[in-house]
């Protein structure tokens, strides 16, 4: 039997969490008084909507791709190797984090109106108001992210496993993928969703980057800001349910590979 | 042969200076130290994962302190094992032979025999999680042995067991030792394991070597102070040279007034007069004689009369202190347990020790 004390002290912990849950389930919940109408159901079979779905998910993956092509050589390093310069560049993994979205889409702004901004345009890839600007901003907004989340999972991983498997012959390169990756796989996917959940739903950058050019580069949380610029709530409703419908399903498979890929 | 010549390590705070260690083909060496001394980064160093500041190894006629640690032909058996969690026992046993692209088929009936050994035939299709910590070391040797290596190192193989665990795999370790003779480097902190596996001993303390030798030779002859004290050494006494008159007579001592006689082969250089020494009387060889029982010559150069200050018994032996009369001297002395029914001995009581001549050593 518990004290009045470890009851009480229990109950406040506990309330605190329903608390929370409560005011998101209420936002969400408070959506669903618009829908149904013929607006909605116009808004969501609109040839528009379905390209910033199209567009927001095709651009999330590739942005989360080569954040992730980067992020994982670079996450092994800061986790495993002592370097010259480790700390500034653990330290430049925050940038994003710390730098406001809007300010980060500013700066390549400014960067592609620099001489060698303005070759790479000239010469290799559009970015400006461009689709490829979607996912460099994406990218810029989750690589350091992606490092971060994958280097605390590498951290878990007892460096003693890799010695052993380096002793019984295996290579650098065949102890990463045949004991590094699987150990850590579990930390590594869920960094991967997560990363790529960051990416569907990143606004400030791209939309300073990329524009707001309907049936261009109107991603999702982009088309929501216009809809609700132009006073269209019906379309507004329509993404926000689908944002959020993909963000549930998506913490839904962090848990599920949480459990699938577990040892201890 | 392992050689490892003049291995100087410093990292962090670990200082390791002219390492010097030699094992015989088949030799079982103990490389005993303090815990926190920096045993595990030597064997690091001897495997390839951490360069050693200077020092050169070899393994047979092959230099290798330049090799990476894949093509060394070295298995190693870390303290907390570091058995794969995703791969199944069957998986973690051939990974050695896979890694180091050998044939499978020439290994399979070495890898059968030692799994028979190990008595984990029925553990094959489990994943590490579910072994008990004696099945787990079981496993972690044997996939050490499997890809049958040149140099075995093993991390403090007997820690985190339970007592009955540990005698297990203890004479588990002898057994495989005695059978398949892999050359092995054991790092440990533990007497009772170098007593019982080791041929060969090497004391590391402080970053460096302090003896290396067969294991009676050390654990009863230590060459100081220091490694006595490490060794556990009960009844240490700071001795002057009293007497020392040519090859036939003994040495005369002198602690606190009390006067010892060493036979000559018990102390290791010349001991001039008045000479500072250590001297080192093993507990378990002292003899509390029996009141009217005839005393034998070899016995009657050490007698000491004096007082039993306190008894304190263990599972096998009892610990008897003991003071002389004379000179107030501290002794430790361990009885068997039949042995010491038979003393009908007293906290209080007045009795007689003599020394053996073997339980005396000598150290400058």
């Amino acid at each position: 039997m518990e004290d009045h004390e470890t009851m009480s002290f229990r109950y406040t912990m506990i309330g605190a969490a329903v608390c929370i849950f409560i005011f998101y389930l209420g936002l969400i919940l408070s959506l669903f008084y618009f829908v149904g109408g013929k607006g909605f159901w116009e808004a969501l079979s609109h040839p528009y909507t379905l390209f910033s779905i199209r567009l927001s998910l095709t651009a999330a993956t590739i942005a989360t791709f080569f954040a992730v092509l980067i992020g994982l050589p670079s996450a092994y390093a800061l986790s495993r190797f002592k370097f010259a310069g480790k700390g500034i560049l653990d330290t430049f993994l925050e940038i994003p984090m710390i730098l406001s979205p809007i300010a980060l889409g500013a700066a390549f702004l400014v960067f592609f109106n620099t001489p060698l901004g303005e070759l790479i345009q000239t010469k290799g890839i559009f970015f400006v108001f461009e689709v490829p600007g979607i996912v460099l901003a994406q990218f810029a907004t989750i690589a350091g992210l992606t490092t971060r989340l994958m280097k605390a999972s590498l951290d878990e991983i007892s460096p003693r496993y890799e010695a052993v498997a380096r002793s019984l012959g295996s290579s650098p390169w065949q102890t990463f993928y045949r004991v590094t990756l699987p150990l850590s796989f579990r930390g590594l996917i869920a960094s991967v969703i997560l990363s790529w959940a960051k990416a569907f739903g990143e606004f400030g950058a791209t939309v300073t980057l990329a524009g707001a050019m309907p049936g261009k580069t109107e991603t999702m949380p982009i088309a929501i800001f216009t809809a609700l610029a132009s006073a269209n709530i019906d379309k507004a409703i329509v993404l926000i349910l689908i944002l959020v419908a993909f963000g549930l399903i998506i913490l839904y498979g962090v848990r599920l590979t949480g459990k699938r890929f577990r040892y201890d | 042969m392992i050689r490892i010549e003049d291995l100087t390590i410093l990292f962090e705070s670990f200082k390791i200076l002219n390492l010097n260690i030699q094992i015989e083909e088949g030799g079982f060496h103990f490389l005993l130290g303090p815990t926190g001394s920096g045993k595990t980064l030597i064997l690091e160093s001897i495997m390839g994962l951490r360069k050693p500041r200077s020092g050169r190894i070899w393994i047979g006629d092959q230099e290798v302190q330049d090799v990476p640690p894949e093509l060394r032909g070295i298995s190693y058996v870390p303290q907390d094992l570091a058995l794969f969690p995703h791969l199944k026992v069957r998986e973690n046993i051939i990974f050695g032979i896979r890694a180091r692209n050998l044939d499978m088929k020439t290994y399979e009936e070495y890898v059968r025999v030692l799994v028979g050994v190990m008595k984990i035939d029925h553990l094959l299709e489990r994943y590490p999680a579910y072994l008990s910590a004696g099945e787990k070391k079981r496993v972690a040797l044997l996939r050490a042995l499997a890809p049958k290596p040149k140099l075995l190192l093993l991390d403090e193989p007997l820690s985190g067991l339970d007592p009955s665990i540990k005698i297990d795999i203890q004479r588990l370790l002898k057994d495989l030792h005695s059978s398949f003779h892999p050359t092995t480097l054991c790092v440990t902190h533990d007497f009772e394991e170098v007593y019982f596996l080791g041929d060969e001993i090497t004391i590391f303390i402080d970053g460096r070597v302090e003896q290396v030798g067969k294991r009676d030779d050390v654990f009863l002859k230590p060459k100081s102070k220091k490694v006595a004290q490490f060794l556990g050494a009960k009844n240490l006494y700071r001795a002057k040279v009293l007497k020392n008159e040519g090859s036939s007579q003994r040495l005369i001592l002198e602690v606190n007034g009390l006067q010892f006689s060493i036979p000559r082969g018990l102390y290791q250089q010349e001991m001039d007069v008045e000479k500072e020494v250590d001297l080192f009387i093993r507990p378990e060889e002292v003899m509390i004689l029996r009141e009217g029982k005839f005393v034998k010559d070899s016995l009657k150069q050490n007698i000491f009369e004096g007082e039993i200050l306190d008894i304190a018994g263990k599972e096998r032996y009892q610990t008897v202190y003991f003071q002389t009369t004379s000179g107030k001297i501290l002794f430790e002395i361990s009885i068997p347990n039949y042995a010491f029914r038979n003393l009908n001995l007293s906290v209080g009581k007045i009795v007689s020790i003599a020394l053996r001549d073997e339980s005396l050593w000598v150290m400058s």
